[in-house]
């Protein structure tokens, strides 16, 4: 029976070294990653190494006003979700932990963050209802909506698809929502930090502080 | 030597027993999916426009059931939707596997409450008819939870 043991310890061995091996002998270390943080799956932040754009939109707010997304949040720390308000699950859970999470800033800070919910079903969210939606999970959210070729387009520069709202088989409408939140810098205006809809609001409350300096969270 | 028959044996006398109490499993009882429901709660919806429901059911009978409609006092109207990126689609049932889950949770299948006639405030009940293709109806008291509240942290 030891020799058995003694017989496998030493094949478990062989098979280490040779493992080991074979790690060391490949020199690509370096894997080809967008994300730095991807391996980190104990976060729900995803920072990216080539930020994105601020999209050149140029909206209608919930008082019926031009919005223009570049102009109004520059030099803010901005978070920017696309959704729609008759959206029973992800939009207004996403939403409410955002409203809940800028709650724990200070209120110098609360008043410099930017939010804004882009609709993805503009023919239903309009500025009015919009408006009375958001009213009631954070007055100071922000409402955007307008021609949805437009809002696609600006989504899609972020990486993030939407379809047009369509109806289905059985005549019910149907609209799509992203599934990430960007987070855009005060500093470089670059949104450099994702967060997908499994994000909690402790997720959130621990970033916001960060993401309001555009630091890493 | 007769150390590792020992063991053999009783092995052998445990499989027996297994097969013995599936057998009893399968021979008294009634035959048939065994339902329950767990975790149900419903995030303190935006406005009375509409909501959403979660909840598990878990089958512990060896034959299948099917969720096929789902009722509530509160709502006109509760649907039953499953999700694909981002995209909901209506469902008009929903399979119970043997030995198995139905899981609507945050993110994949959901129930939504239409047409609410009363907006739910977080502390409150809901009360919530589930019919099944099979089994009886089963009702569930759901909890009014936080707007952001998450299963995994409880808050």
């Amino acid at each position: 029976m030891r020799k058995k043991t003694f017989a496998a310890a030493a094949l478990l061995a062989a098979a280490t070294l040779s493992l080991s091996a074979c790690g060391s002998g490949d020199d690509a270390k370096s894997p080809v990653s967008v994300v730095s943080e991807a391996s980190d799956s104990g976060k729900a932040a995803t920072i990216l190494d080539q930020p994105f754009e601020k999209p050149d939109l140029v909206l209608t707010d919930t008082h019926g006003k031009k919005y223009d997304l570049r102009a109004e949040t520059k030099g803010h720390p901005t978070l920017v979700y696309f959704g729609y308000t008759h959206c029973p699950d992800i939009c207004p859970t996403t939403m409410s932990n955002i409203a809940v999470a800028k709650k724990a800033l200070p209120k110098t800070e609360q008043n410099d963050l930017r939010v804004v919910f882009v609709t993805t079903d503009p023919a239903r969210d309009t500025p009015a209802e919009l408006g009375k939606w958001l009213k009631g999970i954070d007055p100071q959210f922000i409402g955007l909506t307008g021609d949805f070729a437009t809002i696609q387009a600006g989504a899609r520069s972020l990486g993030i698809s939407i379809e047009p709202t369509t109806k289905d088989k059985n005549g019910k409408v149907v609209s799509v929502h992203g599934t990430q939140v960007i987070a855009f810098s005060p500093k470089t205006d670059g949104g450099y930090v994702l967060y997908g809809e499994d994000t909690t609001v402790d997720d959130y409350t621990k970033d916001l502080p960060k993401l309001v300096k555009g630091a890493r969270p | 030597m007769r150390r590792t028959i020992l063991p053999a044996s009783a092995l052998t006398g445990a499989a027996a027993l297994t097969l013995a109490l599936a057998g009893c499993g399968t021979d008294s009882g009634p035959a048939g999916p065994e339902l329950s429901v767990s975790g149900a709660y419903m995030p303190q919806p935006v406005s009375a426009d509409m909501a959403a429901g979660f909840l598990t059911i878990t089958n512990k009978g060896g034959t299948r059931d099917r969720l096929t409609s789902v009722t509530s006092a509160v709502a006109g109207q509760v649907t039953m939707h499953s999700t694909v990126g981002g995209a909901m689609e209506e469902k008009t049932s929903f399979a119970v596997p043997a030995h198995g889950r139905l899981v609507f949770k945050s993110g994949g299948n959901h129930l939504m409450f239409e047409r609410l006639k009363r907006k739910p405030e977080q502390g409150q009940r809901v009360t919530v008819k589930l019919t099944f293709a099979r089994t009886g109806p089963l009702t569930v008291e759901m909890p009014v939870r936080s707007a952001t509240y998450h299963p995994s942290t409880g808050n």
